[in-house]
């Protein structure tokens, strides 16, 4: 069974390899854009890379409520121990809005 | 010998002015400019539900819907084998020109050959052929079997050929392949050919055609696309609101007959506008994101003016770039905020892609045929779906309704990936109907 910790180490060590890093430098507080440097392709690059490694697909709506590797952290929980087909939620659709700084579509 | 002189015309001292005198129309909206614009005018959506990918399963796009030309077939529009032998975008720019040509009653066989340019804008090239081929020659390990046209058909300057042997044009024949800003750049670069004496007549075209399983899959996973709006796709392509989400991938062509002012007054045609002035632009900055402040923006805008010398508050009309994602629409209002200041409150302005969707290489050519269409009928077409307008992009000058009003001088923005942005202005021109 996969555990908080399995899945807190796995999304880490993602994170370490698609940034190059020491995993032991991602904190769990740390914010996406603002810690990790990632821009809105980057941030979809590695969610990328999220899906493919945990099996979920995370629609565009729930993309601004990930704002930290803690929130990937218990989103990807929520997900793996839900059934596995329905799209999770935000938790707090009004969040969406004032959150949105890491969100995409920032395209030309 | 003879034909050596041919296209070794001398310089002019006087930089030429350069006017549209035809235009013609390949879009979600209608094929035909008259169509296209009654149709933009009224206010529909050439948004619908996309098209199956034969055995695809279409639920796995996160995207449904997109602008496409449904029903096409370039055997009703051109005879021969030449157009069924190019792929779709190629076909669509041949129809577009096709019109444009008899639009502008340039009579190709009188002209000098070597005179006459090409010049087309194409951001994917033939992509049907390609996800065709691609597709096939994995599947069956059987390289010996790829269609042998299948380069032709392929290379991104292919429409570009097709122009130049359809039209019997001998001039200058390039592409240029900017992604979004394709065919703005190409109308900015067939006026600089004709000043610098290369050309009288430029055929400058924009076409796209890649609504095909890979790369739509590639928008999709790129997160660039609406996905909120697959029930009502005409609803999708919201550019300004506040509940935009991204663009609606379209397809297209369009193209305009540029020609040096002289040259159109020896033939008496007629004039939709001049192309007054323009601005090429690196923002060096990201490959898919401008930068948010709108600056550099803000600077293609301003050196356009100045190319064009025409001053802020001159400016009547902005067709904006505005594809209705939600910071670059963000991004364009403030870069004409920061430009045109309080101007920014009288300015009309409209997104055509919330008629048409994101026809990606066409979108530049056919806000040029929009501009021009805008300068000489005076009327300023909807941008639909502006029913919940986002504060942060709001301005006066925005309508969900047509509106009517003289335009003296109108902007084309286009911004594309590769961190590239366009400007072109559009002017009325002062020798008007009949080169008077």
């Amino acid at each position: 069974m996969t555990t908080d910790t399995d899945i807190a180490l796995r999304l880490r060590k993602a994170l370490a390899e698609y940034l190059k890093r020491d995993v032991t430098t991602i904190k769990p507080g740390d914010v996406l854009r603002d810690d990790l440097g990632l821009d809105s392709l980057t941030t979809i690059e590695l969610l990328y890379q999220i899906e493919e490694e945990f099996d979920v697909e995370i629609p565009d709506t729930d993309l601004p409520s990930l704002v930290t590797v803690a929130d990937v952290t218990a989103y990807l929980q929520r997900r793996t121990t839900l059934t596995q087909h329905v799209p999770a939620r935000p938790e707090s659709p009004s969040d969406d809005v004032a959150r949105s700084e890491s969100g995409v579509k920032s395209f030309a | 010998m003879p034909g050596v002189e041919r296209g070794n015309h001398e310089r002019s001292p006087v930089t030429p002015r350069i006017v549209v005198t035809g235009l013609g129309v390949v879009s979600a909206l209608g094929i035909g400019v008259k169509q296209f614009w009654e149709a933009a005018l009224a206010g529909r959506s050439g948004v619908s539900k996309l098209g199956a990918f034969e055995s695809m399963p279409m639920e796995a796009y996160r995207s449904q819907v997109a602008g496409q030309i449904h029903h096409f077939s370039v055997g009703r529009y051109i005879d021969g084998t030449l157009a069924e032998r190019v792929d779709r975008f190629a076909q669509f720019a041949m129809v577009a020109t096709k019109e444009a040509v008899a639009d502008s009653g340039l009579q190709l066989d009188r002209e000098d050959p070597h005179r006459i340019g090409i010049m087309v804008g194409a951001g994917m090239g033939g992509m049907v052929i390609a996800e065709q081929e691609y597709h096939r020659v994995y599947q069956t390990l059987r390289p010996g079997r790829v269609v042998p046209n299948f380069i032709p058909e392929v290379t991104l300057n292919s429409a570009s050929g097709a122009l130049a042997i359809m039209c019997g044009a001998k001039g200058p024949n390039l592409t240029i392949s900017t992604a979004c800003s394709s065919g703005a750049h190409a109308i900015g670069l067939a006026r600089e050919a004709i000043r610098a004496g290369r050309a009288d007549v430029v055929i400058t075209a924009g076409a796209d055609a890649s609504v095909v399983p890979l790369t739509f899959a590639g928008f999709c996973s790129l997160r660039a696309l609406s996905t909120s709006f697959n029930d009502s796709p005409e609803r999708a392509s919201r550019p300004f609101s506040r509940t935009r989400d991204g663009f609606v991938m379209g397809e297209g062509a369009g193209t305009l007959i540029l020609e040096s002012l002289d040259h159109a007054r020896k033939r008496d045609a007629y004039i939709y506008a001049e192309v007054a002035g323009y601005a090429a632009t690196s923002e060096a900055h990201h490959m898919v994101i401008p930068r948010e402040d709108g600056l550099d923006i803000a600077t293609t805008m301003s050196m356009a003016l100045q190319n064009a010398r025409v001053r802020p508050a001159q400016v009547d009309y902005i067709n904006a770039h505005a594809t209705s994602t939600p910071i670059g629409d963000v991004v364009e209002i403030k870069a004409i905020k920061h430009l045109f200041r309080r101007r920014a409150n009288q300015v009309a302005i409209n997104a055509t892609k919330s008629l048409l969707g994101h026809t990606l290489g066409a979108a530049g050519a056919l806000a040029g045929i929009v501009c021009a269409l805008t300068v000489d009928a005076g009327l300023i077409h909807p941008t639909i779906n502006y029913d919940d307008p986002d504060p942060d992009c709001a301005l006066p000058g925005i309508s969900r309704g047509a509106q009517e009003r003289s335009v003296g001088v109108a902007f084309l923005n286009a911004f594309g990936f590769g961190s590239n942005n366009a400007a072109v202005i559009f002017k009325r021109a002062l020798t008007e109907k009949g080169g008077q």
